[in-house]
């Protein structure tokens, strides 16, 4: 399995322990884990379409986070079709994980529900899903 | 710079009354705050109590719901932010008590 599907599960695993009484770690790591799952998954095909095999790792190294959310795509023109709906998808998600992720590993002032986790958990997967749907189309 | 998003409090305030009022009962209240987000860019942080069975049986659907009308109403670009949503339902935000989700 990709290293991004099982940093994926591991997320939906963090998020179910503890039943009904979920501890603040569980449910901080598991944010922060579907976070990296979706950066995981984004970087590891933008890094391996690469055409130089040589520059790949160097390439990696140089994508900042902050880069993809600022490449946020917008339709042009009134309705998006499904293609720029899935990428859509993506970029939005991408943005909310990312900052749920840098609440949950630095501000430690914030209660983490388990509705506020599991939505979070909701928003990769369903990113996870649009991008491969549309992983092979050149707007991507 | 401060984003323009700052001066429209009105017309954001409207925007969450009708969401709100749309999505009732499944939709409490929402709670805004404008702000910086990690990185520094403005943003909008929109904090939604949703109630225990929409919580429990359709969160995802409720959430997306608010996330389009909210878009639908209010142009983030062109305010300045960038809009993010969070959800919680009532048990929980009666036992965690946060004064920013009040």
């Amino acid at each position: 399995m990709p290293f991004a599907d099982d940093l994926l599960l591991d997320a939906h695993h963090l998020a179910q322990r503890g039943g009904t009484n979920p501890k603040q770690s569980s449910l901080r790591r598991a944010v922060s884990t579907a976070y990296y799952a979706l950066f995981h998954l984004l970087i590891a095909d933008f890094v391996l379409n690469w055409k130089r095999p040589d520059q790949r790792v160097r390439l990696g190294r140089m994508f900042e986070h902050r880069k993809m959310v600022q490449a946020a795509f917008r339709p042009q023109g009134g309705v998006a079709v499904q293609i720029e709906a899935k990428l859509k998808i993506v970029v939005d998600s991408f943005a909310q994980l990312q900052e749920d992720r840098h609440i949950a590993d630095y501000d430690v002032g914030t209660i983490w529900s388990r509705a506020e986790v599991t939505n979070a958990l909701a928003i990769a997967d369903e990113a996870f899903l649009a991008w491969r749907d549309i992983r092979k189309e050149k707007i991507a | 710079m401060y984003p323009s998003a700052i001066a429209k409090h009105a017309e954001i305030d409207t925007a969450v009354t009708e969401v709100v009022g749309l999505l009732a009962p499944d939709v409490v209240r929402i709670r805004y705050e404008i702000g910086q987000d990690w990185s520094g860019d403005w943003a909008i942080h929109f904090r939604v109590i949703l109630s225990d069975e929409a919580g429990h049986q359709k969160l995802r659907q409720v959430a997306k719901e608010v996330v389009r009308l909210l878009a639908s109403r209010l142009d983030f670009p062109a305010m300045g932010v960038f809009p993010y949503h969070n959800f919680r339902t009532a048990s929980e935000q009666a036992a965690i008590q946060e004064e920013a989700w009040a």
